[in-house]
């Protein structure tokens, strides 16, 4: 192990002059920086800001003694993606050890108060049941789609009572994330599909529909729609959150539909001719033969795409509303803690950045999925 | 006259480039017919006219008893015909055409089960005999991709059988496969032809040609310079153009 090390270092770090000169002065100055860092984050940060404002963080300003409401629909979600997970690949011990590290961190940080610890553990523990039950049960897999449906009908209920306008929060930039991915994924489908289409009219619109969206900003789309939804229905009374997520889904169904329609055009000829001399209506052609293989090949980049829609969730501080970074800045705002800017960033940038790793952990998998299942 | 596919004066282009030119060809059923021809000479075209895979612009097509629309008809709608020729007509293509993302059961029960409206196990009863007869019933639950080309394009075979065609197009099957594949692939359909299969076949295979086709045709420029039974056709050509791509593709 130490052996091979030490050969790796020799053959890549110092390999030829130029490499050793490079690495006397790289490896140094990494190394002061990352001391540096792990100095300020032990001893000079004071990270009893986060522990105290952590709900904030979470579920923004959704009232403290509803907060089992959202740890609640939290665990709800956590469930569904864990089994989603399922899916793709088997839940392994090692993958309940790095879950189970979440809790006990905020365990230590909270000098052990078991408050939050508790609804992590909940969460986490809801996470490896979902992960465990697909795993394990591939029946179980069958049922996805109608349980997912279902919790997010759950999710709702649960939440809408205190008030939808009180939602924000981690918890507001996950669900806009899972919303808006879902919805847009059928939408862009259907839309790089009738771009394609023989009817010239709907070609037209499709095409004119992802063009306009692909060249203006996602911030103006949002704002937009938030203004000109109780113009065009002012019967439905939408609130901010369900505006904010349409406009979402609005603009990301066109960036799924341009990913979709290169996937659509990476199937060869030969396939839709031969599903067409076996006498397969285009209908069945198109669902059966095309778009499966066209899904595979984009499976990377629409994944990316997820990873954009929640890097461009703090966007809805536009339309009012209080996602993870605002619910940071919020924090900010208060004087008290004028001093904590670099706590509270340093946190928020944490955590984006464990989420993110995880979608894209999450998406490598998908990807292996699908190359072994069909070679 | 028993004829499964009439070509009457049929004319194809390409914006201004004639590809087919005046084709009159009629295949009766049952028979064994092997189209041969220089690249380009517009003999896999032919062929893909009878399924519609390629659209002709005037004259007439007959096949099976349906009228295959012309190009202007095909544009407004005229797919009901199409539809049902194709459930008659089976095809097989040089690069295979199998779906890479099922297994080669599904690959053959596909269609019988959604054109045919067949059930699964009926389908699938039927697919296993399929692969029994081409030799591959031990790789049912295999993905194309697994299997070696002539293995590939005996799946195709299948396929195209499950759906029980009164006629079989094979676009130059075994040029893409490499040689010592070549037979395994010719056998099947030898085997096909003396069940007495109507089969309409473009390949550059001469000694298959001249073994199992009743009639052989050589297109030239768009054009049939010369119809006749095989041996005639290979003994003793009647027309120049065919004389020499004789001597060019015999040579080795």
């Amino acid at each position: 192990m130490i052996a091979t090390s030490i050969k790796w270092t020799r053959h890549n770090l110092f390999g030829k002059p130029f490499d050793v000169a490079l690495s006397l002065l790289v490896i140094p100055g990494v190394l002061w920086i990352a001391c540096s860092i792990l100095d300020w984050a032990l001893t000079t940060a004071r990270w009893d800001i986060i522990v105290q404002s952590l709900r904030v963080l979470m579920i923004g300003v959704f009232p403290a003694d509803q907060a089992w409401r959202a740890w609640t629909a939290s665990a709800i979600m956590a469930a569904t993606l864990g089994a989603g997970l399922g899916c793709v690949f088997s839940f392994k011990p090692h993958h309940g050890l790095v879950l189970a590290l979440v809790p006990l961190l905020i365990l230590i940080v909270d000098h052990g108060d078991p408050q939050n610890a508790l609804s992590a553990a909940g969460i986490v523990a809801a996470t490896s049941l979902g992960w465990v039950l697909t795993s394990y049960v591939p029946l179980s897999r069958k049922a996805m789609p109608a349980a997912a449906f279902t919790g997010f009908i759950v999710v709702v209920a649960v939440m809408a009572p205190p008030g939808v306008e009180l939602w924000g929060g981690l918890l507001l930039s996950v669900l806009l994330t899972l919303v808006t991915s879902v919805l847009s994924l059928p939408i862009g489908i259907l839309l790089a599909f009738g771009r394609q289409s023989r009817l010239s009219s709907l070609r037209i619109i499709c095409t004119w529909y992802i063009e306009v969206m692909r060249s203006v900003p996602l911030i103006l789309v949002v704002y937009w729609i938030w203004i000109l939804m109780p113009v065009l229905a002012p019967q439905w009374g939408l609130a901010d959150v369900a505006r904010g997520m349409i406009g979402f889904t609005i603009f990301y169904s066109a960036y799924v539909a341009e990913y979709v329609r290169s996937g659509l055009q990476a199937v060869p000829r030969a396939q839709t001719e031969a599903a067409r001399s076996l006498g397969i209506s285009e209908f069945d052609i198109n669902r059966s033969i095309v778009l499966p293989q066209a899904l595979r090949v984009v499976v990377a980049p629409l994944v990316g795409n997820v990873l954009d829609i929640f890097n461009s969730a703090p966007l809805v501080f536009i339309i009012g509303l209080t996602d993870f970074l605002r619910a940071g800045q919020m924090i900010l705002a208060n004087p008290q803690y004028g001093d904590r800017t670099f706590e509270v960033l340093s946190f928020l940038l944490v955590t984006y950045f464990l989420v993110g790793s995880m979608i894209t952990y999450a998406a490598r998998k998908l990807e292996d999925h699908m190359a072994t299942s069909a070679r | 006259m028993n004829a499964i596919v009439e070509m009457k004066s049929m004319n194809k282009f390409y914006a201004a480039h004639h590809v087919l030119k005046d084709i009159d060809l009629a295949v009766t059923r049952g028979e064994v017919m092997v189209i041969l021809g220089a690249s380009g000479s517009g003999k896999s075209t032919l062929i893909r006219c009878v399924n519609g895979l390629e659209m002709y612009q005037t004259g007439s097509l007959v096949v099976d008893g349906y009228d295959m629309p012309v190009e202007a008809d095909r544009k407004l709608g005229g797919e009901r015909e199409l539809a049902a020729i194709r459930k008659g007509v089976g095809m097989v293509f040089q690069q295979f055409g199998l779906f890479p993302h099922k297994t080669v059961l599904d690959n053959i029960t596909i269609a019988p089960m959604r054109v045919r409206k067949k059930s699964r196990e009926e389908a699938e009863a039927t697919a296993m005999k399929l692969l029994d007869r081409v030799g591959l019933k031990a790789h049912a639950h295999k993905y194309p991709g697994q299997l070696s080309g002539g293995q590939q394009q005996r799946v195709a075979i299948a396929r195209s059988l499950a759906m029980e065609p009164h006629l079989m197009l094979f676009d130059e099957p075994t040029s893409a496969l490499d040689p010592e594949m070549v037979g395994e692939v010719l056998d099947v359909m030898r085997e096909l032809a003396t069940e007495g299969m109507t089969m309409m076949v473009v390949t550059h295979e001469m000694g298959f040609a001249r073994e199992v086709a009743d009639r052989v045709v050589y297109i030239d420029q768009g054009s049939i310079i010369e119809i006749g039974k095989p041996d005639e056709f290979f003994e003793n050509p009647k027309n120049d153009r065919a004389r020499s791509f004789l001597a060019r593709v015999l040579r080795h």
